[in-house]
């Protein structure tokens, strides 16, 4: 239906937007081999006139106030633990809630599901001062517990097993299996998808997390690696660029990388997850 | 009837895990977060004063200085969720379009192009922008003397700075409401524009009066998600204009945390929460409202 011409038209605008959201972080990458004193002079040399590795060796050099390697384990750390708690709960009562004989059962759902309403500022400072009063802050427990009462997955899961055909769960009960063994066996299998869109959503939302790992935390080695760098942004490389890029960097590279492998199913995840 | 008094109660624990944790760590903070604000609460006092609504009465009386920090933050949040939510949305559907008209195999690269910066965390996006906006050595400007413009103050100057905010957000957020889109669009049905084609509907009417109407809850979808998380604006204007230029980008969370974590004034910040909150619990009721009355 298109003409040849106005096909290619469309592909050079794409190319050109394209460079609004990939030259950025090229930009950032070739920073990150200049040294300060060149990232700060005008001039639009994209090559470093001087190509150097000393920002990176002193971002990864180990010292006390940039452990990034830390940072970056914290964020996986919290990352992965903070979602493995979300899947387990989450199916759990999404299957309870689905398919068993759980007393109040409505009023559950009407209050689980009411809950994705609320604001999340509500309970930031609250929150705050319970962690608090318990002695957890800046601990491992502030960085991934407030994640698990999010009823998000509740919800997307409750949709998802709501909607599994009853007869193959029928059919274990009929064959003896409890509800442990069809849970287990017939149906946390089938919803392996689901699960997994859920998956990456929660670990998206706790990675990059910022304000409230930024006020929870205050040692340097409990630092994630998002508040880590914006710590050494207002402090000590306030005037560093290409330090600063090179720290960027070293948090960006996996990141995409992971990201352009899984984004299949992230964007498959988008679909399944009803938003429409 | 023994049996189904246990076949409840093993019920029932599937349920309790999460139940527990849905408790201490959301219903008791609402709660919590509401006896706070009734209190002068002091973050190094152990003792609270019980004070009832004074600390809303507070917000309210234009002499007090917590009015001005709730008012001053709504009112520049407020700004940055007008600039940023019609873009957010417009834009969204636009990258959308323009992938859909791809031919098919470039179709995925593009999409995955468009949706890289949506990896990264708020942090490296404000570095990485505050370099390329920087007034004397950033790249932008840099190009912009090249072609013997004038450069612009885009990090300290007003309107600036909201400029930068929101282009650094749109370049940061923009893929995923892209990527909903994309989803909304493969979902109309083709008899449709089949059916506009053999009508004469050029592709401008199409649009009009085919595409719009049926991806409407998803541009609904688009629209509140993008203005809540609009409201919750904090890492943006915190990391790349610290507020300024004077407190013109400070917004309303930034005031909260300010008043709860400098000051230590959490009574007063927990009632600026629980404003904030209800405010934009209803602004969504608000435009849920709306676009279901214009059906």
């Amino acid at each position: 239906m298109q003409s040849k011409a106005s096909k290619t038209v469309v592909i050079i605008v794409a190319i050109l937007i394209g460079l609004i959201f990939i030259v950025p972080i090229i930009w950032m990458l070739a920073t990150s081999f200049k040294t300060d004193q060149e990232a700060f002079t005008a001039g639009l040399k994209w090559l470093p006139e001087v190509f150097t590795l000393e920002n990176y060796q002193y971002a990864l050099g180990g010292n006390a106030d940039t452990p990034v390697l830390q940072w970056m384990g914290n964020s996986l750390f919290v990352g992965i633990v903070g979602t493995l708690i979300v899947l387990v709960v989450d199916t759990l009562a999404a299957y309870g809630l689905a398919r068993l004989d759980v007393p109040f059962k409505k009023f559950f759902i009407a209050m689980f599901i009411g809950s994705l309403t609320i604001p999340w500022v509500i309970t930031f400072l609250p929150l705050y001062m319970e962690f608090n009063t318990f002695g957890l802050l800046d601990t491992y427990a502030v960085l991934i517990l407030p994640y698990s009462a999010n009823a998000f997955g509740v919800f997307l899961l409750y949709q998802y097993f709501r909607g599994f055909p009853k007869e193959l769960e029928e059919a274990a009960f009929l064959d003896g299996a409890n509800k442990w063994q069809v849970f287990t066996k017939v149906v946390l299998p089938s919803a392996r998808p689901v699960i997994w869109t859920l998956a990456i959503f929660t670990f998206m939302g706790i990675y990059n997390d910022f304000l409230w790992p930024l006020v929870t935390t205050n040692s340097p080695g409990m630092r994630t690696i998002t508040t880590g760098i914006a710590v050494m942004q207002q402090g000590s490389f306030v005037s560093s660029p290409a330090k600063l890029m090179a720290l960027t960097s070293i948090a960006t590279i996996p990141a995409v990388l992971l990201f352009v492998i899984g984004q299949r199913s992230f964007i498959k995840g988008v679909t399944q997850s009803g938003i429409k | 009837m023994n049996t189904t008094w246990k076949s409840k109660l093993t019920s029932s624990l599937f349920v309790l895990p999460y139940l527990i944790l849905f408790t201490v760590f959301l219903l008791i903070p609402i709660v919590y977060g509401a006896w706070m604000s009734l209190h002068n609460w002091d973050l190094l006092n152990p003792v609270h004063e019980f004070v009832g609504l004074k600390n809303y009465a507070k917000i309210f009386d234009p002499k007090s200085y917590v009015h001005n920090l709730f008012f001053e933050g709504l009112k520049n949040t407020l700004k940055f969720v007008v600039f940023s939510v019609p873009l957010l949305v417009v834009v969204g559907l636009g990258l959308a379009l323009l992938i859909n008209s791809l031919p098919g195999r470039l179709k995925g690269l593009f999409r995955t192009v468009y949706f890289i910066p949506y990896s990264v965390s708020v942090s490296v996006v404000a570095i990485i922008w505050l370099w390329l906006l920087d007034t004397n050595s950033g790249l932008i400007n840099n190009y912009l003397t090249g072609l013997n413009l004038p450069a612009i103050p885009w990090l300290t100057d007003m309107p600036w700075a909201w400029v930068s905010i929101v282009i650094a957000t749109l370049w940061w957020t923009i893929g995923f409401n892209m990527v909903i889109f994309i989803n909304a669009l493969n979902d109309v049905s083709e008899e449709l524009y089949e059916a506009g084609s053999l009508d004469g509907a050029n592709r401008w009417q199409r649009l009009i009066y085919i595409t719009l109407p049926s991806i409407k809850p998803t541009m609904l979808f688009v629209l509140i998600t993008s203005t809540i998380a609009s409201f919750n604006i904090y890492g943006q204007p915190y990391l790349m204009t610290r507020g300024g230029p004077g407190t013109e980008t400070k917004v309303l969370l930034m005031n909260i945390v300010d008043e709860a974590f400098k000051q230590r004034q959490l009574g007063n910040a927990a009632a600026m929460s629980l404003l904030m909150a209800l405010l934009m619990i209803i602004i969504s009721v608000a435009q849920l409202r709306i676009s279901n009355r214009k059906e």
